[in-house]
């Protein structure tokens, strides 16, 4: 696994948000380097910055101290405009509760991504490629007879696998989920949970899962725990933090 | 690609947004119709007006040291003399009572038609025919009455005559005396009169009727002590008509000698009607006829047809551009519907917006979106309006009619404008600038909305609830 490319080094991230008088450091200088096709899960509790630390890594927040290289390109000094490109480009987001546009089908839902990156000229030409790709990650989903419905008619883990599709669309190079299974029943959030983790697998994408399911975060690589602005391996031994309960995955590593 | 696409789906998902293009249309096709029926009554009143008024007309004014006006041919030597006119007419005006001969004077149908001014006092006008007849419309009015009955036997004749020829002018005022329907006239040797056509129908007169008209005498003395007046009965010989209604209720025609008998006037005329040979050189040829008849040593006042009709003309002219302003403040009115729309959609889709800018698309993107949003809006009410202005200022009198059959109601008062149809003049080019500024204001002030919409954090319109 290390041999594969890095595709996300963040160093020193720090951001700090001002609560009326007050200076709060949600982030105090998080290290995180991420290698192509890894697996990671972020932890912590409610509160530690783990929204946060994800909308920095996915270029829609600026840290105000620290580095952040996606795919090689430094990105702290790009201007809106190119992390938007950027953005697009090589992040993928799901969040807990779908934010789908709710005047779209899911068929057009998830063909967004690639609509933003195309000019009309352009999604002229790749319109029918797009189409066929998201139909084909939406069939993969078992959302293939879904694909004209509204959101509103769909349950939430079919949003939730839209929202998936959405993400992957674009072939990103980094999937960022944000409790993905946060919101869905365990039935359901079992069966998410595989779709993610095998449609990653075969994408080759980088995923990263921030959650508080520790049967989720067990089925990572790797897993990362978010305490006082800064991650932490967190590995097996009794530096764990005693406001948590220890996860179960860790009790016996993959 | 996103921000048409988005923008037609955020719009056709709300019904307020139709009505704001229906609103928008309501407002430049009112504005597009009105300003065509303001410019057609404009067009209309001008030739109306163009055609019962010559050119140039001459005014001479008393000199207070002779007592009286020099005579008509030292005006129209010095007149024709000048270049640039080409024909140059006399006519005598008196403002006189009338009164339908053989009638109470106050009949019933007097007092019905009470309201369209006082139909017991006419301008007596005057007139050689055959000079009139060769430098304005005077044997034209005689033809166009639409009621034949009505006509001046001479038009009549001269119509069913194989082939037609045009009617001589000479006999315009011939009335033959069997046809005068009160005996007891027939046997003096009346003159006679020509009646516009619109005061035939009123007071139901026929060729062959009788009018008396009464005036004052030149030298008349309003003291009260003997208060002459001068009176004469005039057989109507026939009608005539200008299409200028008031012009049509309130002139009547003589001959110049009979004019004369009747008010026993010194006068030799009242106002010279000038024709000039160019008539887009009007103010240069007034300039040129008032020095050369200063120099002459004949005072005058001499205005242009325009200048004589100013106040009548600016009064259409203002109207129409009170109006178009009215509409015009609407039109932008209804933009801000646009404008208002977009600020609650902007408020509603806050986190679509965080999404959006999760997916990559930039804050321009965004802000296009909603601006695309503005445009749509004015861009299809505004055309809808202007389909539909067009539309209705092109077939204005046929809506009217209908409607004014169909509801029983006048919506169209022909004794307030001086003609019988709606008139409507399109300048489609005008109605596209309309159009164009609608859209240009739309999407200007719906740039306020789109640039809010742009600015906003994405992290705090994901998080928005």
């Amino acid at each position: 696994m290390s041999e594969a490319p890095v595709v996300l080094r963040a160093t020193g991230l720090q951001r700090r948000f001002r609560m009326g008088q007050e200076l709060v450091h949600v982030l105090h200088g998080a290290d995180l380097e991420l290698r192509a096709g890894e697996t990671v899960a972020i932890m912590g509790r409610s509160g530690a910055g783990k929204s946060t630390l994800l909308h920095l890594l996915g270029l829609l927040d600026r840290p105000d101290e620290g580095r952040l290289q996606l795919d090689g390109t430094d990105t702290v000094g790009l201007s809106r405009p190119a992390r938007a490109r950027l953005r697009n480009r090589l992040v993928g987001f799901v969040f807990q509760f779908y934010h789908l546009l709710p005047e779209l089908t899911a068929l057009e839902n998830a063909l967004l991504p690639r609509m933003i990156a195309c000019g009309p000229l352009r999604w002229a030409s790749e319109r029918r490629a797009a189409r066929e790709q998201a139909l084909g990650l939406l069939e993969e989903l078992g959302l293939a007879d879904r694909a004209r419905h509204r959101p509103a008619r769909l349950s939430g883990g079919e949003r939730q696998r839209v929202a998936i599709a959405r993400a992957l669309v674009g072939k990103p190079r980094l999937l960022l989920c944000d409790e993905p299974t946060g919101n869905l029943d365990e039935r359901t959030s079992e069966v998410i949970a595989d779709q993610l983790f095998d449609l990653s697998l075969r994408h080759a994408t980088t995923l990263v899962l921030v959650t508080h399911d520790s049967d989720l975060a067990q089925r990572t690589g790797r897993c990362l725990w978010l305490h006082d602005g800064r991650l932490q391996p967190l590995d097996p031994g009794p530096a764990l933090p005693a406001e948590k309960p220890r996860p179960r995955a860790l009790q016996s590593p993959p | 690609m996103y921000r048409p696409f988005l923008a037609g789906r955020y719009l056709f998902a709300r019904p307020v947004s139709y009505l704001a293009i229906v609103a928008i249309g309501i407002g430049v096709g009112a504005l597009i119709t009105v300003v065509s029926v303001m410019n057609g009554f404009l067009r209309e009143t001008r030739s109306i007006v163009r055609g019962t008024t010559a050119d140039i007309t001459v005014l001479p004014v008393q000199q207070p040291s002779k007592g009286e006006i020099a005579g008509q041919a030292a005006y129209e030597r010095v007149v024709a003399g000048l270049p640039g006119v080409a024909g140059v007419t006399s006519r005598l005006v008196r403002p006189a009572v009338v009164k339908v001969h053989g009638r109470d004077n106050l009949s019933l149908n007097d007092a019905m038609v009470g309201q369209s001014g006082h139909i017991n006092q006419v301008m007596v006008m005057g007139v050689d025919p055959v000079a009139e007849s060769k430098y304005t419309e005077f044997t034209h009015y005689a033809e166009q009455v639409y009621d034949d009955s009505l006509k001046v036997k001479e038009v009549q004749e001269a119509a069913a005559a194989s082939p037609p020829r045009a009617p001589d002018p000479a006999r315009l005022f011939a009335l033959d005396r069997k046809l005068i329907r009160d005996r007891r006239l027939a046997k003096a040797d009346l003159p006679r009169i020509l009646v516009g056509e619109q005061r035939m129908l009123i007071q139901q007169l026929q060729p062959g009727d009788a009018l008396e008209l009464v005036t004052l005498p030149d030298d008349v003395d309003l003291s009260g002590a003997t208060l002459a007046s001068r009176t004469e009965t005039f057989v109507v010989a026939g009608a005539f008509r200008t299409g200028k209604y008031d012009f049509d209720v309130n002139h009547v025609f003589v001959s110049t000698p009979d004019f004369k008998a009747w008010s026993g006037t010194h006068q030799e005329f009242s106002e010279m009607a000038v024709t000039a040979a160019d008539p887009a050189r009007l103010p240069e040829l007034r300039d040129g006829l008032s020095r050369a008849l200063d120099h002459a040593g004949l005072p005058a006042v001499v205005v242009t047809w325009e200048e004589r009709y100013a106040v009548y003309l600016g009064a259409v002219e203002n109207e129409r551009n009170i109006l178009a302003f009215v509409l015009g403040l609407f039109v932008l009115l209804t933009c801000t519907i646009t404008f208002s729309m977009l600020t609650m959609m902007v408020q509603e889709k806050v986190r679509d917006i965080g999404i959006l800018s999760a997916m990559g698309a930039p804050a321009l993107g965004i802000g296009a979106i909603f601006a695309t949003c503005g445009l749509f809006v004015s861009a299809l009410g505004g055309l809808f309006g202007f389909v539909a202005g067009e539309a209705l200022a092109r077939n204005v009198d046929a809506v009217k009619n209908w409607i004014e059959s169909t509801f029983h109601i006048e919506i169209f008062n022909k004794e307030v404008y001086a003609f019988t149809t709606l008139p409507s003049e399109v300048n489609s080019w005008l109605d596209a600038k309309v159009l164009a500024v609608t859209v240009l204001f739309s999407v200007l002030i719906c740039l306020l909305p789109a640039w809010r919409a742009a600015r906003l954090d994405p992290v705090d319109a994901l998080r928005h609830e």
